[in-house]
């Protein structure tokens, strides 16, 4: 025989296992230390004040320091929303569930949040919510400490408060 | 030679490097020095026309995380942005090209990771073909130590020579502020360290560490206002060798060589020792010699110096350690040396690789005058 | 940035996992096969390296076609080595220290990469290894279908 086979081995199998240790860095350890005090915190950029929540380091936008932490409001206005007819990989959650960006009051980003005790089909831009916490003794200070924001039943926003911030 | 545009490095950041930064993300590490970098030079963020970064995702540990870093580059309004994923001097030769093409006079080069939050035996392993190399696990130090033995049987070096490349490269390193060892160390004690992949041993090995950095480039009538001192790069060539380590000769860096040959030929220079100093990218004692045998160096001779910042062996912060080569021969250039400064210091050469045993190589011949009238 | 926040160090460990299934193509495909089911090694000859192991289906050297299929044989002479002395666990072959080795196989112009794990103090530049086949029903198709080199003289 002068030949290997004809017939290919087709494919190999193999498994990358990468393990890691992740510094969170103090901007985020701090934001997520204080979700356990029922805090919200952000970063006021030191040239155009504009506020970042998550905190960070510094402003992508105009490069400048962002290094002073500001307490920031549990409360704020739905500024983009989907309904969500998939279920979410390991989280129980009822479907549809609405996914929202959040701008909450004192913040010039929005963070990305679910809006539960609300139907899909209520669900609009320029609604007020609020963020519902995890009973003390059970925050751990992570994103879960927040279980998800509610519709406060305040007037909407109106559009001109939230269209730069979504 | 072609006239090409004449372009400087006009300012250099870099923080000292750390085994382990605990409280700064890679992207938190690098913000401060790209704002150092450019207050160094005077000029605000819009002055900079290009920007491009190296970096690995798999240190970065997310698909696509290269992206983060943008975000303190001050990539906004929006700006020409490359990535590489090499040691982040390859990032500045790319810049360098795309100045010769001249619709952009100024680049930041920005090099950072994490190598303390991966497994970068792990992470280096996946450079290798599935197939057959990354198969059987293969590792960075392992493959280096497959190189080692080739050559050292070859050129009949021993593990003493070895641990006296190392010791020269420590001593160096105990005048560098920046570099993660900075105590001399004797050869017999550096003989005296655990094998890991024989014959190496730890002692002989890189010490993997973090840092961050940011290099300015400029071209000629924008350098000028930029630094006092504008290094101006003179010639530089990159060459890479086959993937396959079992066809290649791993006893002599032939890329290398090919690549110091044409870096030198277009700065004018006939060898190596028409420079004051070289920074090698050596992440083992044998890899250093070499890269002196494939570039025509001699650490016998006073001059070229090689490493007078210690090199990788005082510190091999991984995406970064070609570029800070590139620094050094700036800061030696440019009057920043302090304590380990060559005197006199004319011309100097800067290597960078990536890759398992020397795979890819660059070149970089800068000097105090321009090379193009 | 003086005024920059501080506080006690957050990590989070993390493993990522990737599993890929990677076509071979026809060339290493059938390397794989000769491997597989015949015990053999087949290389392919090629411009500028000769008959170059293991094969991809063209030069490394000037990326032009490979040639015809030649069989090595699965004993050769060692090139360079590399002792490991802590094997590092899910990434190397052996819990135990091993080598990593270059073989020059007997037929072949390059060399493959591959392990030893005994007899290592027998273990030189020089030396004589023989592929070690693992049993019919583990040969996957693999270039770990050799569980190791032995060293033979």
């Amino acid at each position: 025989m002068s030949q290997p086979p004809d017939e290919p081995v087709k494919y190999i199998e193999s498994k990358i296992h990468l393990p890691y240790d992740y510094v969170a860095g103090d901007y985020r350890a701090l934001y997520m230390r204080a979700l356990a005090d029922k805090k919200i915190l952000g970063s006021r950029c030191s040239v155009t004040g504009k506020v970042f929540v998550p905190p960070l380091m510094s402003s992508p936008e105009s490069f400048a320091p962002a290094d002073e932490l500001v307490e920031l409001s549990d409360r704020g206005i739905v500024t983009t929303f989907c309904v969500v007819n998939i279920p979410v990989i390991g989280r129980e959650v009822e479907l549809p569930y609405v996914a929202a960006s959040v701008a909450l009051d004192g913040a010039d980003i929005s963070i990305f949040a679910m809006v539960q005790e609300c139907k899909a089909e209520d669900a609009r831009m320029g609604m007020r919510v609020e963020a519902v916490w995890k009973p003390d003794g059970e925050r751990t200070g992570d994103h879960t400490d927040i279980s998800y924001f509610r519709p406060t039943g305040e007037p909407d926003a109106p559009r001109e408060s939230y269209i730069n911030r979504l | 030679m072609t006239q090409l545009r004449n372009v400087a490095i006009v300012g250099f950041a870099q923080a000292p490097i750390v085994a382990r930064d605990e409280h700064r993300t890679a992207q938190e590490m690098l913000y401060p020095q790209v704002r150092r970098a450019l207050e160094e030079c005077g000029v605000s963020r819009d002055d900079i026309d290009y920007q491009v970064a190296g970096s690995s995702d798999y240190i970065d540990g997310r698909p696509f995380g290269f992206v983060m870093a943008l975000d303190v580059m001050g990539s906004w309004p929006p700006r020409q942005d490359l990535h590489v994923e090499m040691d982040a001097a390859f990032a500045a030769y790319y810049a360098w090209l795309r100045m010769q093409a001249g619709d952009c006079d100024t680049a930041i080069v920005c090099g950072y990771g994490k190598s303390s939050e991966g497994d970068l035996d792990r992470v280096l392993n996946l450079q290798l073909d599935p197939f057959y190399l990354g198969a059987i696990g293969l590792d960075p130090t392992s493959t280096a130590a497959l190189q080692a033995s080739v050559f050292m049987e070859r050129e009949k070096k021993s593990d003493v020579d070895l641990a006296e490349v190392t010791a020269r490269n420590r001593a160096a390193g105990a005048r560098n502020p920046d570099a993660l060892l900075r105590e001399a160390t004797s050869p017999d004690d550096l003989a005296a360290t655990e094998w890991v992949a024989a014959p190496l041993r730890a002692g002989y090995l890189a010490p993997k560490g973090e840092t961050a950095v940011c290099l300015v480039l400029a071209a000629e009538g924008k350098a000028e206002s930029m630094c006092d001192h504008p290094v101006w790069i003179q010639g530089l060539d990159q060459r890479i060798e086959m993937q396959n380590l079992g066809a290649r000769d791993l006893a002599v860096g032939g890329g290398t060589e090919l690549a110091t040959r044409k870096a030198l030929a277009m700065s004018g220079l006939a060898t190596a020792a028409d420079c004051d100093l070289v920074e090698l990218s050596a992440a083992n004692a044998a890899e250093e010699m070499i890269l002196c045998g494939a570039m025509g160096l001699d650490p016998e001779k006073p001059q070229p110096v090689i490493n007078p910042s210690g090199g990788a062996l005082c510190g091999h912060p991984l995406m970064m350690t070609g570029l800070i080569r590139l620094g050094e021969v700036f800061r030696q250039l440019s009057g920043r040396a302090g304590e380990r400064a060559v005197p006199d210091a004319e011309r100097a050469m800067a290597h960078a690789t990536s890759g398992h045993c020397l795979q890819q190589n660059l070149v970089i011949v800068c000097g105090k005058d321009r090379r193009w009238t | 940035m003086s005024s920059a926040p501080r506080t006690e160090p957050m990590t989070a460990e993390m493993v990522s996992e990737f599993v890929y299934k990677h076509s071979t193509g026809n060339d290493i495909g059938r390397f794989l096969a000769g491997m597989k089911d015949q015990k053999k090694i087949w290389c392919q000859r090629v411009r500028g390296l000769g008959v170059a192991v293991p094969p991809v289906g063209y030069s490394e050297a000037d990326g032009s076609p490979a040639g015809e299929w030649v069989e090595v044989q699965p004993r050769g002479t060692v090139t360079a080595i590399a002792r490991v002395f802590r094997p590092i666990a899910e990434l190397h072959p052996s819990d135990l220290p091993f080598a990593y080795i270059l073989v020059r196989l007997e037929g072949a112009d390059t060399a493959l990469a591959h392990i030893v794990v005994d007899d290592l103090d027998r273990l030189f530049i020089g030396s004589r290894v023989e592929a070690v086949w693992k049993p019919d029903e583990e040969r996957i198709g693999s270039i770990r279908d050799i569980a190791h080199f032995r060293v033979i003289g």
